[in-house]
């Protein structure tokens, strides 16, 4: 408990060094959003519409007047509104990309961590053999295959080429949303291209760290006296070693969200996918910046989120950390 | 207590370090056998080769360690040549393992009870959860720690409890061999002395042989039949446990000796030995200790001695000397 | 009789040689020969052992040699074309071929002479960002593990914040208001938000080392902290400062591209990056222009590939226990042979 409490204490800390930051800023580089809006309409408005658009960025009265009002909007998960989408709420916009971009880093993520450890696994157990001498190399090589590259090549050979997947959206648009089986059927297929570009850059990475985990491992004593003890192979491989080796692949899983929503992105682009990446993208090119500021904290909070889980997680399956 | 019949034959072992580029040879070609109810020690310097004397004897040799010639016979069969069922039957039934550290010899996420009973579901299914649950009960009486923090985790449990824990978990299957790396080392002297008076109590009891590795001669003294003392990877002397300290033969076993302070009477200067081990990668010619042994001849430097039984001094010892 | 003999696996004489020679164990020289042991190249006596180590690693070298190809070819490469990368060098899409070796951009412009001239700029934004990254990392490292304390802790703090922070969302923020972010520009955004991995592992290294014995010494003797840290610490942290120097430029050159691709970069600078943008926005795939696009793709897989290679020896000598499998096929040879039970762990 006491672990968990100082965890929260910092999550929260790190929270507010992100808001701040996003606070600080826009404020801090020449020209703030608004004056570029205020540019664009080349000095047709008043005095009062310009202080209105002024206010409505909240850079109005004083720094620190400011920084209040931002905190309390942040407070109310309120990011302001949508430029692009007027007069949409960039909130409900944010919401909405994330939640597609949910169903493909999640189900990404999901096969690309189990089905990385357990190659890592594989691998660690028979290291130096054929499995780990060539698909090792090959995993990680896949890790550093930039999203965009992969996500093209998938895109031209399955989409263009081949013409087995559809060359955007995330479901059939003559489809009413629910939760009926063709819907789902259609979210998937829709979904594949993209989950299978997050999945391979991203399982090489699991597979790597599992691996090294696993042969350090190897040599504790207690894995030599789970083998002494005559143990199954099968219960020294996974009760006495991946058993130990799982804890710190948690947490690397939850500093790494991050990095996949970023990468999520990408791949929102190359496949048209309704994301919250495919939003950012309009959002940069419109400027959108309630909108982008929205989405750092957004993600941020998801990854301090997926950091709290990965704690939990941890106290659940070390019972180390349960003392005190 | 000990017979003479000989359980285990160690003839010839001989272990590799195969490193990236070189081959270090850790072991070179011991002959030694340890007796029925027996406790035989192996002592030396740290890095002369005995704990992985021992690993071999248990099969446990891991990479990049090969085991490249030889055989460790149990009952005139070569448990080098062991296929897999074979070998599983002899873990832990024959063969059980205590190590250095307590800490690192349980696994920390799952509850020692399980740690129990794995093993002896393992190789006693007919037992059944019931069963191995029970004498995992009796184990822990055996070794005195209450039952009832049988479903404890390892770090609730002290140093010297978790000991306690391993000699448990080596005594399930009621095994002819324990081999005891360092078992007490890591403890502090008090504890040290009650596990050891308890290996000693649980020894004569259930009549098991020990093969006993430490770096505390004295302990060693106290605790062994008998000593084997290994230099650089070869066996030097191997002799009763009194007269190593007594009537050494080997100028090596006879400083080792002197570089342990006795346990009862007046304290004497430590004499450590000069000069380091040879490097196991380029060994010299003749025989190894020549290098650092006060009385080397001519002889020493060509020839490697031989491990030749003295009757007179009833011990084998390897050393141009002696002849 | 004979037959039932015959039958066997093997003969009676067979397997007493067997027995003979597994009991039997080769000379070191035998052994080195079987398991393909080489001793170590005369040549790289003189070196420091982990360079030693690093250069007779095939993977490591494999990595070095792909790496210094691209750099050689960035810049050559632009010395053997007569064409500008920023001006029309021909028509639309034209297709590889003696005049445009990889063809020609939507643009008209010779994706031969834009990829060598955005190896120039990608590679020196990634390393430079790399390094860059990997320098904070070692400096706070340092500081966090060697002082120890309050420092430790608010150094600490801010280590982990950053590993928190999302990367490329942080980025994309400082992107979109600098308006176009210059190649420049993105270096130092990606080091500022990349040092915080390089930093936790060099802290933790540091704080095993702090309590080694050549460092206790050093302090009994008087010596100055940062002469300490100068010369105790920092040679011993200089392959973790290279593990993390190569994670770091490949995280960076894979921002890079991303932020560039999704449109945040300054499209008039010709980089890797830009290019997969130009091609992305023309069509460069659904036209059936190809080498737009594969050129600049590949170039970026096979940069973040030697990186990876190079990443593999750095760990294999920051931990030797990695490469403890090696030999593991020759060794179960070696004791087949011999009618050993191969159980090799």
């Amino acid at each position: 408990m006491v672990f968990l409490l100082r965890r929260l204490a910092f999550y929260v800390a790190a929270l507010f060094v992100a808001i701040t930051l996003n606070f600080f800023i826009p404020r801090l580089m020449p020209g703030d959003p608004s004056a570029r809006i205020i540019a664009s309409f080349q000095g047709r408005l008043n005095e009062a519409q310009v202080e209105a658009i002024r206010k409505s960025y909240g850079l109005t009265g004083s720094l620190w007047e400011q920084y209040v009002t931002y905190l309390g909007s942040v407070a109310r998960l309120d990011f302001g509104i949508s430029t692009v989408q007027f007069p949409e709420p960039t909130a409900s916009l944010l919401f909405y990309g994330a939640t597609w971009t949910l169903v493909l880093v999640g189900i990404a993520i999901f096969f690309a961590f189990i089905i990385g450890s357990m190659m890592g696994i594989h691998a660690a157990w028979n290291r130096g053999r054929f499995f780990d001498s060539v698909f090792t190399p090959i995993n990680v090589m896949l890790n550093a295959f930039t999203p965009a590259v992969v996500a093209l090549l998938l895109f031209y050979a399955f989409s263009l080429q081949l013409k087995w997947f559809p060359l955007g959206r995330a479901h059939d648009p003559s489809l009413m949303p629910g939760f009926d089986l063709q819907f789902i059927g259609s979210v998937l297929y829709h979904a594949t291209l993209p989950v299978l570009s997050i999945f391979l850059v991203s399982f090489g990475g699991w597979h790597l760290g599992m691996r090294n985990v696993m042969i350090n491992l190897l040599n504790e004593d207690f894995v030599i006296l789970a083998r002494a003890k005559g143990l199954s192979d099968r219960r020294v491989r996974y009760r006495y070693v991946a058993r130990n080796a799982i804890l710190p692949q948690i947490t690397s899983l939850a500093l790494s969200v991050g990095f996949l929503l970023g990468g999520a992105l990408v791949t929102e682009q190359v496949f048209n996918y309704p994301g919250l990446g495919k939003f950012t993208f309009t959002a940069i090119q419109s400027r959108d910046f309630s909108f982008i500021q929205g989405q750092l904290l957004l993600l941020t909070m998801s990854v301090l989120v997926a950091n709290l889980l990965s704690d939990i997680a941890n106290v659940i399956l070390d019972p180390r950390l349960r003392k005190g | 207590m000990s017979s003479d019949r000989a359980m285990i034959e160690v003839r010839n072992l001989t272990v590799d370090y195969i490193g990236e580029n070189s081959v270090a040879r850790a072991v070179n070609g011991i002959d030694f056998d340890i007796r029925e109810g027996e406790a035989f020690g192996l002592a030396g310097e740290s890095g002369c080769g005995k704990s992985t004397v021992a690993f071999a004897l248990a099969r446990l040799t891991r990479l990049p360690g090969l085991v490249s010639g030889g055989q460790v016979r149990l009952n005139g069969e070569d448990v080098l040549n062991f296929d897999k069922a074979r070998l599983k039957a002899y873990r832990w039934n024959e063969v059980s393992f205590v190590f250095q550290s307590a800490m690192n010899a349980l696994n920390p996420v799952i509850p020692v009870s399980e740690q129990i009973m794995d093993v002896i579901q393992t190789h006693k299914p007919e037992l059944g959860q019931q069963g191995a649950r029970e004498r995992a009960v009796e184990l822990f009486e055996l070794v005195g720690i209450p039952p009832r923090r049988l479903d404890d985790f390892p770090h609730q449990f002290s140093g010297g409890m978790r000991q306690r824990i391993c000699i448990a978990i080596a005594l399930a299957l009621n095994p002819k061999l324990i081999i005891m790396d360092e078992p007490t080392t890591a403890l502090d002297v008090v504890v040290q002395r009650d596990i050891i008076e308890q290996i000693v109590e649980l020894k004569s009891r259930l009549g098991f042989s020990v093969l006993f590795i430490t770096h505390d001669l004295g302990l060693m003294i106290e605790f062994c039949d008998r000593i084997g003392v290994m230099y650089s990877g070869e066996l030097v002397e191997v002799a009763p446990a009194e007269s190593i300290l007594t009537n050494p033969q080997h100028p090596y076993t006879r400083a080792l000796g002197n570089s342990f302070p006795p346990l009862t009477g007046p304290r004497v200067r430590l004499e450590g030995i000069a000069g380091t081990p040879p490097d196991l990668r380029a060994l010299p010619q003749g025989c190894r200790f020549a290098p650092r042994c006060p009385h080397a001849m001519d002889q020493c430097r060509v020839q490697p001695p031989e491990l030749r039984y003295y009757p007179q001094h009833r011990s084998e010892a390897a050393c141009h000397l002696l002849n | 009789m004979s037959d039932i003999i015959q039958a066997k696996p093997f003969s009676l004489t067979e397997a007493l040689d067997r027995e003979a020679m597994a009991s039997m164990a080769p000379s070191q020289a035998e052994l080195m020969e079987e398991l393909r042991v080489k001793p170590k190249p005369g040549w790289t006596s003189r070196l420091p052992p982990s360079l030693a180590a690093f250069v007779t690693n095939p993977k490591g070298m494999a990595g070095v040699v792909i790496l210094l190809a691209l750099v050689l070819f960035s810049v050559f490469g632009p010395m053997m074309s007569d064409y500008n990368p920023n001006r029309r060098a021909g028509k639309p899409h034209v297709a590889p071929g003696y005049e445009h070796v990889l063809g020609t951009t939507r643009m008209g412009k010779d994706v031969f002479t834009q990829l060598a001239y955005g190896g120039r700029i990608s590679l020196t934004v990634g390393f430079g960002a790399g390094i860059a990254a990997a320098l904070i990392g070692l400096a706070i490292g340092i500081s966090a593990g060697y002082f120890g304390g309050r420092v430790d802790d608010v150094l600490t703090f801010f280590v982990n914040v950053i590993l928190v922070l999302p990367g490329l969302p942080l980025i994309i923020v400082i992107a979109t208001l600098v308006e176009q972010a210059s190649p420049l520009v993105i270096g130092v955004v990606l080091a500022l938000t990349g040092w915080g991995w390089p930093a936790r592992t060099i802290r933790t290294q540091t704080l095993t080392l702090r309590t080694r014995e050549f460092v206790l010494s050093a302090e009994l003797m008087g010596e100055r902290k940062w002469r300490i840290v100068l010369k105790e610490i920092f040679p011993n942290m200089l392959s973790f400062f290279v593990g993390g120097l190569v994670l770091g430029t490949i995280a960076a050159i894979l921002a890079e591209a991303a932020l560039e691709f999704i449109g945040l970069g300054d499209p008039n600078a010709v980089t890797w990056g830009t290019m997969l943008f130009w091609a992305q926005s023309n069509m460069a795939l659904q036209s059936g222009a190809w080498w737009e696009i594969w050129p600049p793709a590949f170039a970026i897989m096979v940069t973040g590939a030697a990186l990876v290679l190079v990443n593999f020896a750095v760990d294999e000598i920051t931990n030797p226990q990695l490469k403890a499998g090696r030999k593991i096929s020759l060794i179960r040879k070696f004791l087949k042979r011999r009618g050993r039970s191969a159980d090799v762990f």
